[in-house]
Parts: C-alpha cells; structure tokens; sequence
C-alpha cells in the first residue's frame, strides 16, 4: 500500500516538474510547481514527517506560489517564447543529461542501502514540539544569524526597488537622468 | 521539556565568545536607526560611524589577542567548542576573525569614496557590509554544517544585493542576477552534498553511524569507521564543488569575469578578498577535520582542481583588458596557489600557516590596487564603474605619482615580485608544496607565475610609461574627452594644495558640471584620508615583505 502510493506521488512530483520546466506559459508552470509540491508533501507525509508536510504546503504553497501568480498576472505575461535549442547549448544538454542519467545509475547500484527494520527508524521531523525546542537550544545562533539575513533581504529590497529621489543632500536634478529607466520599470 | 534539561542545552551558549560578531551586528543595526533619527543633515557621518566601530572593534580584537595569549576575554575560549557544538574557537578562526573584521572595514573605507560620488542610498550598503562581515567571521569558526551553510547563506545574499547596487547600470544588475543563478547552484550542490553525508551517517545499519552527522567531528568519527562508502564519497565532493564555486576554482570559474566587472568596484574587491578567504577557510576546516579520513579522495580532486585552475586563471586573464576583469582573472589563478597550498596542507599542516600568510598578502595587495581602482573610477554615465580599461590608466604615473606608487607596489606584490609580501607568500606555499612533493603541480604554479609577471606589468606599464593623450582615442566611454586617469586626477586632487593640477581640471569640471556637484564635495572631504589608508596598505605590502616577524612566526609554527 505504502509503496504504491509512493509510487503515485513520486510520479506526479516528477511529471509536474517537468511541467513547471517545459510549460511555456507562466501560470501554467506556476501551478505545476504548486502540485509538485504538493506530491513532495505527500511523499513526507508517507515518511511520517507530517510538520515538513504540512510547512511545505503552508509556506510554500500557500504562500510563495501565490506570490508567483500574484507577480505574473501583475506582469501580465502571457506566453513565454519556446526555448530553441541549437548548437552548443543542445550539445551541453545533452552532455548534462547524460552525466545525470550516469549520476542517478552509480547511485542506485553502487550507493544502495539496505531498508532499515521498522523499529529502527528513528521517529524524526513528526514532532513539532522537538523542531521548537530545538531551535531555542541548540540550534539559537542560526536563527539569529537567519534573522540578519532577512535583515540584509529586506534592505536589498529596499535599495534595489525604492525610488531614490528623496535622498538628502542629492541635487534633485542630476539622479533623475540616471535613474529614470529603473524608477519607470518599478512604476510599471 | 524540563527547565533543568533547558538551561543545560543553553548554558553552551556562550555569547561572550563572539563577542566581535554580535558587535557587528548591533552595529549594523545602529546605522540604520542612525538613519531614522538624524536629521538629513548629520547623514554624512552614519559611514564613519560604521568605520570606526570597525576600527575600534578591530583594535579590541586584536587587543584581546595580545593580552597573555588566553586568560581574558575571547582568548577563554580557544581550543573549546561553543553553542552546543556549532563552533570550534581555534587559532586558524582567530586569524580570519581578524582578516575578515579588516576586510569589511577596508570595503567601507572604499565604499564612502564609490558611493560619494552616486546619487545612491548609502547606509545600506555599510550595514549590509557589516553583516556580511560577521557572517564571515562565524562562518570561519564554524564546527557544524548548519552553522555553516546558514552564515554561508547570509553572505551570498548580502552580496546578492551588494553586487547589484549600482542598479542604475545595466551591467551592474547584468551580475547580480548572474551571481544570483551561481550562487543559487553552488548553494544547492553544497546543501545536497551535506544531505548525503547527514543521511548515510544516519543510517544505524552502518559503523559508527551517528544521528548528529552535520557535526564535523562525529562525521569524522563515522567516516574513519566507513572508509570507502560510496555515498559518502559523493557527498564530498558535491560539498567541495559548492565550495569550489566561492572560491572560483576551474570549472566553476564561469561567473567570474562577468560579476567582478558589473559589481561595484568596492564590493568587486569584498568579492575577491573576502569571498574567497571565507572559500578557503571552510576548506581548510572541512579536510582537515570532517573530511580527514577521505584524504585518499580529497588530495586527488583538489590536485586537479589546483592545476587546472592555475592553468585556466592565468592564461585566461592574458587576453583581458578591462581590469576588473584582469583582476577577477588572475584572482582565479590566486585561487589555484591557494589550492596548492591546501593540497600541501593535508600532508602536513603547516601549510595552513602558509595559506593564511598568503591571504594575509593578497588582502593587503588587493586592498591596495583596488584602492587605487576605486579612487580612479569616473562616476560619469551608469556603466562607467564597470568600464575600466587598462588604456584608462596610461599616465597615471604623470598625473597622480601617489597612486601610481601604491599601484605598482600592490601589483607587484600581486605578481609575486621579491621584496613584497606576495613573493613571501607564494614562497612559503612553494616550500610547503615542496616539502610535500608535489613536484608537478609546483612547476605547473612556477609557470603561472612567470605567466601573471607578463599580464600585471601590462598594467604597470600602462600606469608608468603610457602617455596620457594616446589614450582618449581608444577610450570607450561615450563623453570622455580627455584620458580618464587625468580626469579621475582631477577629481582626486580637487582638494586644495595636493598637487599641481594641471588644466585637466578645469575641463573637467566644464564637461560635467553634474558630478561634480555630488563628486567634489565628498572627493575633498575623503580622498585624503583615504590616500593615507592607500599609503599604509603599501608600506604594510613592503614591510611584512622584508619582515614578517612575530606573524610569521605565529602562523608558521605549528
């Protein structure tokens, strides 16, 4: 039973990426990564990682492929040109192809492990009051350390997308020549 | 969860310990609250308060380090493992603590002369600096690999940012969104690399197997009791690709060029000094604790890598001749002396006193040709930071011997020409490689450098021979009338009484009366004292050259 429903969800998983890869309209590819995820999701909670399950879908299929949407419909893209291959870049995909399909082979024949007994698997990631606790001992210096990274994000946001006309001493006239293209594409 | 077994679990962690780290960050944090209390008008002083809290943190540090060699302060914790295993305190981490605390330090000294003259937010830039730079610093002490993919990952996105800043230039947003895709690449490889090596240690069936496999010292343990495992073989070496990638070594070499010309030349030279020895750090701590066991597998893969990197680096930047990527180039083939420099290390560890002394070298020689970059750079147009040309610099010696002096001496040292600091580093690491006999990758680097001599004294020839007039027909830029050096002369010596300006001045001032507006008044305020911080590189370049002294004991006695 487990088997085969390992067997739909890692299929799905790999058709909707493939989807989300090949599909040459946005929303289309969007909507296959949010079903991808939600096999991947499936797939944890068949290793009985129901917190991982559960984040995978609340975070990211909740919240960042509604964001996807949100910035293409905004965009209005409509259809992505196909990608054409030719020459070289056909070549180094077909070279890459074949150094992941010789990747995936040495893995599953020389990298094999033998299944474990039921009793041994240790009973990980069902827990969320382990992830909490966790998180506040042992592992508190990266989650500061996280917190400064949203801190840098939340900046490059900033500096990146802001209008910059309001900047102090500036003389009003001379940054408006420059920065014109860019404040016109964050208009749009 | 008891409160006993709670405070148990906390009490490891010790903030006293990283102290300096904690510094930056509240450092950064009070720049920007600065910025919301200052008034407009007392903006001007944020970057030097970010500047010396940096300069006053450095001194600590290396002032904690001074003080009996232990006993008080940070010195406590050598040798222990704090935050329950996250970080090891060891001297090689106190040495790049150090390295890493003046890098960040040098980028904001330069940063104030680039973004003086840009109509561009400034204060983000110095706090995103700051972080950076403690980011750094943990990710050197690191002991565990979530402690060390999480302040890898603050690094590359603060330089996500950093390397788009100047977002008015299409070449500048150009290598951002490349270094976004290959840091994005280079994060996964590592990440899938540590949940190879986290899984197969995992597993119970196997020798030694340990459920906490991302500490590097039970990994250890569980790789010398599983000597040839595929998986794990495997996930060595994806990790050392991730790895390979920040520190630019041959296959992974490919963003380069292309992001050191489009970032912002003070956050190009954060990328080639800081970047890079944060790179090598994480490698010298990997193999030599968590990967120690898979030497067998290790020595041949960086043995490779070096040669080809050494091969690749230098003959690729023969051809250039815009010098950001000159420089990003023959940064590529410092990589490949480096990497000989760890191949030695794992046949015995006194190399890794090389290594250092070698970044040691090369932070100082690029701080100081980067120096020289950032003060000549025109600010005329949004792509003219990214259009440096070796033609740019014909004259220099004329106009701005200062400059030219501290040029030629960085360049030098940069070469590996015998009085400076990087002849000393580039002979200790041949002599570690020799006491391990690697005799072919030593003549494959001994090329490399007869090689590099040709490429960087292109460029000093260019900045003491070339005549200034001959260069206006082959510049690129769209309104340069007159040779860039001459003009970046200008904006330099627009202060009173430093050199004879000569007439370039005045014609600079009639072709672009906008800059100048901006330029000047930051140029008079900074050019100086940013000179003299130039002066001191190149002394500092001499002396350690001639003497390395109780340094050089310190980092080669081991």
């Amino acid at each position: 039973m487990l088997d085969t429903l390992f067997t739909v969800f890692a299929t799905f998983a790999l058709l909707f990426a493939l989807g989300a890869v090949l599909s040459p309209n946005a929303i289309n590819a969007a909507l296959c990564f949010l079903l991808c995820l939600v096999s991947v999701a499936g797939i944890f909670v068949l290793l009985e990682a129901y917190l991982l399950a559960v984040l995978l879908v609340l975070v990211y299929a909740g919240a960042v492929v509604a964001l996807f949407l949100f910035i293409i419909m905004l965009l209005d893209l409509k259809q992505v040109s196909a990608w054409k291959f030719r020459g070289i870049s056909a070549l180094a995909g077909v070279v890459g192809a074949g150094l992941l399909v010789a990747g995936v082979l040495a893995v599953a024949t020389r990298g094999q492990l033998d299944s474990l007994p039921a009793a041994m698997i240790p009973a990980l990631g069902a827990d969320l009051k382990a992830y909490a606790h966790a998180l506040f001992t042992t592992y508190l210096l990266p989650v500061q350390v996280m917190g400064f990274l949203l801190l840098a994000a939340m900046l490059g946001v900033i500096v990146l997308s802001k209008k910059f006309i309001a900047q102090g001493e500036a003389p009003a006239a001379s940054p408006a020549l420059d920065s014109q293209p860019a404040t016109q594409a964050a208009q749009k | 969860m008891s409160f006993e077994l709670l405070h148990a679990a906390a009490d490891s962690n010790r903030w006293a310990a990283i102290l300096p780290e904690v510094s930056l960050g509240c450092l950064a944090l009070l720049l920007l609250v600065l910025e919301m209390v200052l008034p407009r008008a007392a903006h001007r002083a944020i970057p030097v308060v970010a500047i010396a809290g940096q300069t006053v943190l450095l001194a600590l540090l290396l002032a904690s380090f001074c003080c009996a060699s232990g006993a008080c302060g940070i010195g406590a914790y050598l040798g222990t493992e704090t935050f329950n295993g996250l970080l090891l305190h060891t001297r090689d981490g106190q040495f790049m603590r150090v390295f890493f605390l003046l890098t960040s330090l040098l980028v904001s000294v330069l940063g104030v002369v680039s973004l003086g003259r840009r109509q561009l937010p400034r204060v983000e830039f110095f706090s995103i600096v700051l972080v950076i730079g403690g980011a750094l610093m943990l990710l050197a002490q690191s002991n565990h690999f979530v402690m060390l993919f999480v302040a890898l990952e603050t690094v590359t996105v603060g330089f996500y940012i950093l390397v788009s800043y100047f977002r008015t230039s299409a070449l500048s947003l150009e290598a951002g969104l490349k270094y976004l895709i290959t840091g994005a690449l280079s994060s996964g490889l590592l990440l899938f690399g540590i949940v190879l090596l986290y899984g197969v240690s995992g597993n119970p069936l196997l020798i030694g197997s340990t459920d906490n496999g991302m500490h590097f010292g039970e990994l250890r343990g569980f790789l010398a009791a599983n000597p040839d495992n595929f998986l794990a073989s495997l996930g060595i070496v994806l990790v050392l690709s991730g790895v390979c990638f920040k520190i630019g070594a041959f296959p992974f070499q490919i963003w380069v060029p292309d992001v050191y010309q489009g970032a912002p030349t003070p956050v190009t030279a954060y990328l080639a000094v800081g970047s890079k020895a944060a790179g090598f750090a994480i490698l010298l701590i990997l193999v030599h604790t968590a990967f120690a066991p898979y030497a067998g597998l290790v020595i041949p893969v960086l043995t490779v890598l070096a040669a080809l990197t050494l091969v690749f680096g230098n003959l690729a930047a023969l051809t250039q001749h815009n010098v950001k990527r000159l420089i990003g180039l023959s940064g590529v083939s410092h990589a490949g002396f480096l990497l000989l420099g760890v191949v030695a290390s794992l046949h015995s560890t006194a190399a890794i006193g090389a290594v250092q002394f070698y970044l040691g070298g090369y932070l100082l020689a690029s701080f100081a040709v980067f120096g020289v970059m950032t003060l000549l750079a025109r600010a005329d147009g949004a792509d003219a930071d990214a259009i440096q040309e070796l033609d740019d610099y014909a004259g220099l010696a004329k106009t701005q011997p200062f400059l030219a002096l501290v040029l030629v001496i960085g360049l030098g040292s940069l070469a590996g020409i015998p009085p400076l600091v990087g002849f000393m580093g580039k002979l200790f690491i041949f002599i570690s490689a020799f006491q391990a006999e690697l005799y072919g990758l030593l003549a494959v680097a001994v090329l490399g450098v007869v090689v590099s001599i040709y490429y960087y004294f292109g460029w000093v020839r260019a900045a003491l021979f070339g005549e200034p007039d001959g260069a206006s027909k082959t510049a690129s830029a769209d309104r340069a009338a007159a040779p860039v050096a001459a003009k970046a002369a200008a904006l330099v010596a627009a202060e009173p009484a430093s050199q004879p300006a000569p007439s370039w001045s005045i014609e600079f001032e009639e072709d672009t009366p906008l800059q100048n507006k901006g330029g000047s008044a930051a140029g008079v305020c900074v050019c100086t004292p940013v000179k003299w911080a130039l002066g001191l590189l190149a002394a500092a370049v001499v002396f350690f050259g001639f003497y390395q002294g109780a340094l050089g004991d310190w980092l080669l006695s081991r």
